[in-house]
């Protein structure tokens, strides 16, 4: 059982949920818990040497990038509604994210291992 | 009753095939990022918890969970800054007790995390890895360039002529006095692989290379590598190789596996001792002469210009051309189809298919004339 794989995959699953609970839900606490769940799918996929981990990083940093500013934008500007939009964003990015993540897992299944 | 036959089932196999030194030094350098992944979470964690708990304690205390303020005492506890408790309500009983674990904790890690991460960086490969994956990108984007395999006092004199002609040329060594002494020359384009491997000889960009240089000291191992290259470039005329031998029998062979020209060391030496003496007489133009066919003199090269059948030079005469006034350079003598060397050339002088013209004058006006007359055969 590969144990950084299975933090990795929690992290990006969290990532995906907490920032939907935050688009339904605009709450100060979900969102820096969603930011935290993003930046720490994308500290872990740093170096990976899979399959598809470079379009899973970016696809990752995109979501960052979306999350940061809304981060920023709701404490700061108190703006909600542009937080959440950003939001909406992370949330396109983590779906493609996490469908990469099973492309991935249904490839690897297929190779053989040397 | 229609029979069915079983499939057989269907197993994807991962392709074995061997990866190019680009794609392994590229791998290499993204796995460099891997040893900073435990200690960007960690502090990443400590960030997280910090700001969140000074949220929740400024909420219970206020109403309000303010992100900003959060973050930044978080910052400044496990910084060991210290600014005090700026944070609201962090002056709380609740938010000292808060605090004081967070210091604890937090402040380990953020040293930690820091001096790994910095170190990874500044003395680790990731600079160095990046500096290859480079240079190996723009060696693939050479062309007609010599590689050198094996560097030792003779590949020092060819890199340093090769230089002074501007003529590009990658070295591949493994050892490493060899790499220590390519840092110390400057060269530009180095792989540090052993230089037989094939993945090597593609690296360097061995389909588009004019030259192929076998030095490794050794005569098995040139054999291997000439091998090696032939297997890649088969045709002696895209690729020219050039090797040492320590015998005249063992010279043959290479040359009948593949290399263009397998040179003695010993008796190359002898003879050019041997020229000294035969010319004692006029010592000084037996050594002009030696130091342009060397190429040690960069300003003044012969060069040979072989007449193909599409050229516009079959069956004119010299003067015709008059290649002395227009391109200030001088046929010298022409090499017949036949191998016959034509020394007593005059204007009258008539050019054949098949022939070699030796040309005599400043290596800017040969390289004029090459380049004007390859456009024109084309």
């Amino acid at each position: 059982m590969k144990y950084k794989k299975i933090l990795t995959d929690f992290f990006m699953l969290m990532a995906f949920t907490t920032t939907l609970s935050f688009v339904f839900n605009p709450n100060p606490y979900e969102l820096v818990i969603a930011t935290f769940a993003n930046l720490s799918a994308t500290i872990l996929k740093l170096g990976e040497g899979r399959i598809l981990s470079t379009e899973m990083t970016a696809a990752s940093f995109v979501a960052d990038v979306h999350l940061l500013p809304a981060t920023f934008i709701y404490f700061w500007l108190g703006d909600v509604q542009e937080s959440v939009s950003l939001a909406v964003g992370a949330v396109a990015a983590n779906i493609v994210s996490i469908i990469l993540a099973i492309i991935e897992a249904i490839l690897a299944s297929f190779y053989e291992e040397d | 009753m229609k029979r069915f036959k079983k499939k057989p089932k269907v197993k994807f196999t991962k392709k074995k095939t061997e990866k190019s030194l680009l794609e392994l030094y590229e791998r290499k350098f993204i796995e460099q990022f891997k040893l900073l992944t435990f200690p960007l979470f960690m502090l990443h964690v400590a960030i997280f918890v910090g700001t969140l708990g000074y949220m929740i304690i400024s909420d219970v205390y206020t109403g309000t969970a303010n992100f900003i303020d959060a973050f930044y005492m978080t910052i400044i506890t496990i910084g060991t800054i210290g600014f005090g408790e700026i944070a609201p309500a962090t002056d709380t009983p609740l938010g000292r007790i808060f605090t004081s674990f967070l210091a604890l904790s937090g402040i380990g890690i953020f040293t930690t995390s820091v001096t790994v991460v910095i170190r990874t960086i500044v003395s680790g490969n990731i600079i160095e890895l990046y500096k290859i994956v480079i240079m190996l990108k723009d060696i693939q984007n050479l062309k007609d360039h010599v590689i050198i395999c094996g560097y030792n006092k003779t590949s020092a004199w060819l890199a340093r002529t090769l230089k002074e002609r501007k003529l590009d040329f990658v070295v591949i060594d493994d050892t490493s006095s060899a790499l220590e002494y390519i840092h110390k020359h400057n060269i530009r384009y180095f792989i540090s692989e052993d230089p037989i491997k094939r993945s090597t000889l593609e690296s360097s960009n061995i389909r588009k290379a004019k030259v192929l240089i076998a030095n490794l000291e050794d005569d098995a191992r040139n054999i291997a590598l000439i091998v090696t290259a032939r297997l890649i470039v088969p045709s002696k005329e895209e690729l020219a190789i050039y090797t040492f031998a320590s015998t005249d029998g063992t010279a043959e062979k290479m040359e009948e596996l593949g290399a263009n020209k397998a040179l003695v060391s010993n008796k190359i030496l002898a003879t050019r001792l041997a020229s000294y003496i035969f010319h004692t007489g006029s010592g000084y133009i037996a050594d002009l002469l030696d130091k342009i066919a060397f190429g040690e003199v960069s300003d003044v090269d012969i060069l040979e210009y072989k007449i193909e059948e599409s050229s516009p030079l079959v069956g004119k005469k010299l003067k015709d051309i008059d290649l002395r006034r227009i391109y200030r350079i001088s046929v010298i003598a022409i090499r017949r189809k036949d191998g016959y060397i034509d020394i007593n050339i005059t204007g009258d002088t008539q050019i054949d298919q098949g022939d070699t013209l030796i040309i005599f004058g400043s290596t800017k006006n040969l390289r004029n004339l090459e380049k004007i007359y390859k456009e024109v055969v084309k």
